[in-house]
């Protein structure tokens, strides 16, 4: 057992894993994260996707003893039980999502994309906005109205910033 | 059947989807967040060898692992097992044991099952028991299924077919006298599934107090595993009660009656405590099911001026090592077989078709379920008749298909109003200038541009006699509907559907909210819980919006109509004329007359004193709509672009079109995505998702980086148009729509493939592999 020390959304809190445990396991047991999801325990579908230290990682191929002093943040963290977030909103005005299972790990990818190009203060070309989602797999939706949630909330941000 | 709607408001509106809010929040609660106190956790020792003899279970190991483990072989569970007989008289029967008595038959069968109170240590202990088995022959192909040499997979077998069959109509030998061109050709389409991201699972807990045996899973068929549950296990149906909770997809996989759901509930009875299996996906892509592998050939007739008179077809579906609950090995060629007549008009036709038992994971229903492979084959050889009579593919189509409704085909199935030359002459517009670069290139030594369209029906919402026909064990496909109101006036729907992405909790929201006169938002809408939803078939075969739609409209219309009684006597007006909308109750041309529905609501459940006389307290109304006789038949045109390298054969989609009709559309952002989803998976289907086994019967795809499917970037834009063509046999004249998207495309890319290159496409996928063999082979052509 290895002692460790995680922030995650905000809480911190020390406690004892088992070498092997999985990221995605511990916050989905030992921090009642739910909305972290496993699709393959691979790496190869994005379902469990995470900010560590701010950036996606994937909490199905990371130790959860290789994060001691890091910060964790989850889908249960961005917009809260009203699920608020701008990015959320335009996944529901696009119908960006279908079933959900993929859908939390999309909005971690996706998230950071969209502070780059509203940081960047440009909107994405097609062919990028696909290029930022293309670690995730999405079964149900075809992806368009992914795509169409990035674009909407990228150019809300933009007018946004236009306007200030 | 019944009376429309008139004035609807919420129907048809594009409203976002109640339920997104608990999927996007992170508080949806899939099947492995069912956490129980004391659960037990389980992991499979699953089948390593395609055919073997059980020889031994050794557990020895698991005695020093330093943890308390339990593990259940074949030997324990008697002769529990899945049976899935379609009273065929020449079918050979399966049965699945829930473990593996004495001989597994495909590899990832389940052997035994280990019990611990970590998944990580059930895991562990998993590995630690060893199995010896002796090797079997292996039946890996078609042809060795069909040779009467090799043994049979089970006991008192003839061969390994489980059955072949034929359908026909009309006189075939007359259409073959009478035609000028006759055209045959065989057509494969290769071992898939439907893959959603969220993988099986089953929960289970027994509560001896109340003598209730709960049973969690991710189904799509909550009422159908309760039915086949309390058979199997003898239990009473009254005191078991499935819950399938948020489910992260199913695309039909999580349709059939799985081993692991009987197993789970008979460990959780047999050891006193709760148990949870959740699969990883190793197992989902070996051991749940797949679904296609069909080769079809089919035999045309043609007039000299280009009608088809006839069609001959011979179907084989490599349907694996079991025949699976309730759609049978029988299943996926029966359906081919059904629907290979799609949009045309002909009168004669015959088909023979057969279930091939090989030594793989078992065949059960993946969207669209026989259409996809008997669309690619119809509609390629419909490419292929158009070439060789120097037609113009859509002409060719346009001068066959149906265009008087009703038409009853000649297996006797009857369409109802659809829009077939409509679709097409819409398509042919859309793709006029793609068509003229297609045409432009057709010399050019670099790059080809190809268009490629098909043209399909598809039989949905099909009602019982549907089934009884086929003698199949699903029996009905009837789907209820409970509605109630509250005393606030809001309204409860209990429906026997279970939502996995299809939003249903909007889509019935809206239609209950039309007839009550309340806002969707009001209306609660409950599924995928026997405990509270009434008994139905659940959600499959393209029946949410037809049937579901259909049965709560009808039970919240009866409700409607006590509203208006009560209305009719609190404003002392006629009840007939008392109209429902935006939560009040007023005299038609009346708006100032009014009773909030709310008041209404509260009069019925609460101060009846004020009810009109001898007037029952109460208001609840079920209903349960069963699907019409030969279902309602939506039909859609999808048409792919590609360019394709001459050189490399490399390809690129450049544009797909859909223009479909599925009647009356409830809500456009849902049937887009609908539409849009369907076709991304067939995209997969017809350029990159194979399941493949080597001749030992060795599953070679068993991650995803081995089975691919299409990523964001690998795919177009989806374009939609829709044609709107109401049914008149279901309440809302909606048609079926879920699966139709999946239908299209592998026939619409293998005809723009053949357009682009060529020559005849004969199989899918079309990977690069394939595609870089047909460049090689149009070149070669050229040449010569």
């Amino acid at each position: 057992m290895i002692e460790i020390t995680l922030e995650v959304n905000g809480e911190t809190r020390r406690l004892s894993v088992e070498s092997r445990r999985l990221l995605a396991d511990v916050l989905r047991q030992e921090f009642n994260l739910s909305g972290v999801h496993i699709g393959c325990a691979h790496g190869a579908c994005g379902c469990c996707t995470v900010h560590l230290d701010g950036k996606p990682r994937l909490s199905c191929l990371t130790f959860a003893a290789q994060c001691d002093g890091k910060s964790v943040r989850t889908v249960e963290s961005v917009g809260g039980v009203g699920a608020d977030h701008p990015l959320q909103k335009a996944f529901r005005s696009e119908h960006g999502l279908q079933c959900g299972y993929c859908t939390p790990g999309f909005i971690m990818t996706l998230i950071p994309f969209v502070e780059e190009m509203t940081a960047e203060r440009r909107m994405p070309d097609e062919e990028e906005i696909r290029e930022a989602m293309s670690g995730n797999i999405c079964r149900c939706t075809g992806y368009q109205g992914i795509v169409e949630a990035v674009r909407k909330v990228i150019g809300e941000n933009l007018e946004e910033g236009a306007q200030a | 059947m019944t009376q429309q709607m008139d004035r609807p408001k919420h129907i048809g509106a594009r409203i976002q989807r109640f339920e997104d809010t608990r999927l996007l929040a992170g508080t949806a609660r899939y099947i492995d967040d069912i956490r129980l106190p004391n659960m037990l956790h389980l992991r499979f020792v699953r089948a390593q060898m395609a055919h073997a003899k059980v020889l031994e279970i050794d557990t020895e190991a698991l005695e020093d692992i330093g943890f308390p483990t339990q593990v259940f072989t074949g030997a324990d569970i008697g002769d529990l097992s899945i049976k899935a007989h379609q009273d065929y008289p020449e079918m050979q029967y399966s049965e699945q044991p829930l473990l593996a008595r004495e001989r597994v038959r495909f590899v990832g069968e389940a052997v035994a099952a280990v019990l611990a109170d970590d998944a990580y240590q059930a895991e562990d202990a998993a590995e630690m028991v060893f199995v010896d088995y002796e090797p079997l022959q292996v039946v890996t192909t078609m042809d060795q299924a069909r040779d009467p040499e090799v043994p049979g997979l089970f006991d008192g077998w003839r061969t390994n077919i489980f059955v072949e069959r034929q359908m026909k109509g009309g006189d075939i030998a007359q259409a073959k006298a009478e035609a000028a061109h006759v055209i045959k050709r065989t057509y494969t389409t290769q071992r898939q599934a439907g893959v959603p991201m969220e993988g099986r699972g089953v929960a289970a807990e027994y509560d001896p107090a109340s003598r209730m045996l709960t049973v969690w899973s991710s189904t799509q068929i909550p009422h159908l595993v309760r039915t086949y549950i309390a058979e199997e296990l003898g239990l009473p149906e009254s005191r078991l009660r499935v819950v399938a909770p948020d489910v992260g997809g199913g695309f039909g996989v999580k349709g059939q009656v799985f081993p692991e759901e009987v197993l789970v509930p008979w460990l959780a009875m047999k050891t006193g405590r709760p148990v949870k299996w959740v699969e990883d996906r190793r197992e989902h892509l070996t051991s749940s099911i797949h679904a296609r592998d069909h080769s079809h050939t089919l035999e045309a007739y043609v007039s000299e001026d280009g009608r088809l008179l006839g069609l001959k077809a011979d179907i084989s579906v490599d349907v694996g090592a079991y025949s699976t609950f309730p759609f049978t090995a029988a299943g996926d060629p029966g359906m081919a077989a059904k629907v290979m007549p799609g949009p045309y008009d002909f009168q004669h036709y015959e088909a023979t078709f057969r279930a091939l038992a090989t030594n793989k994971c078992p065949i059960g229903t993946y969207r669209g379920v026989g259409r996809p492979s008997a669309v690619f084959a119809q509609e390629r050889l419909m490419d292929d008749i158009a070439n060789e009579l120097g037609l113009d593919p859509i002409e060719f189509r346009l001068k066959n298909v149906v265009r008087d409704f009703p038409y009853t085909n000649a297996l006797g199935f009857t369409y109802d109003p659809g829009s077939y030359a409509e679709t097409l002459e819409k398509m042919r517009d859309l793709l006029a200038e793609d068509r003229a670069a297609a045409e432009a290139s057709s010399n050019d030594p670099d790059k080809r541009i190809g268009v490629g369209l098909a043209c399909f029906v598809e039989q949905t919402a099909h009602g019982t006699p549907d089934f009884t026909r086929r003698r199949v064990p699903i029996e009905t496909g009837y789907i209820a509907a409970r509605v109630e109101m509250t005393p606030d006036g809001q309204a409860l729907v209990d429906i026997g559907l279970q939502n996995h992405g299809q939003g249903h909790e909007t889509v019935m929201a809206q239609v209950a909210a039309d007839a009550l006169g309340i806002d969707p938002k009001d209306v609660h809408v409950r599924h995928g819980d026997t405990l509270t939803t009434p008994y139905s078939v659940g959600t499959w075969g393209s029946r949410g919006g037809a049937l579901g739609g259909g049965a709560v409209h009808v039970a919240a219309g009866r409700i409607a109509d006590k509203l208006k009684a009560i209305a009719g006597h609190l404003l002392q007006s006629d009840p007939q004329k008392i109209v429902l909308q935006n939560g009040i109750a007023h005299p038609e041309g009346q708006p100032d007359r009014h009773v909030a529905v709310a008041k209404l609501a509260r009069t019925a459940l609460r101060n009846v004193d004020q009810l009109p006389a001898g007037m029952e307290p109460g208001l609840e109304a079920q209903y349960s709509l069963d699907g019409p006789n030969d279902g309602t038949y939506s039909n859609a045109v999808h048409a792919a672009v590609v360019e394709i390298d001459t050189k490399t054969g490399k390809m690129q989609l450049k544009r797909f079109v859909v223009v479909e009709d599925c009647g009356t559309i409830l809500n456009p952002l849902i049937v887009d995505g609908q539409v849009r989803g369907g076709v991304v998976q067939g995209i997969g289907s017809a350029m990159l998702e194979h399941f493949i086994y080597d001749e030992d019967g060795q599953p070679l795809t068993v991650t995803f980086a081995d089975y691919l499917m299409p990523l964001a970037t690998e795919i177009p834009e989806i374009e939609l148009h829709h044609i709107e063509t109401p049914t008149p046999l279901t309440p809302l004249g909606a048609k079926g729509l879920g699966e139709g998207g999946a239908i299209g495309p592998a026939a619409a890319i293998a005809n723009a493939v053949a357009d682009a290159l060529g020559i005849e496409v004969t199989k899918t996928p079309l990977n690069a592999n394939a595609l870089w063999h047909l460049a090689r082979q149009a070149e070669k052509n050229r040449a010569e």
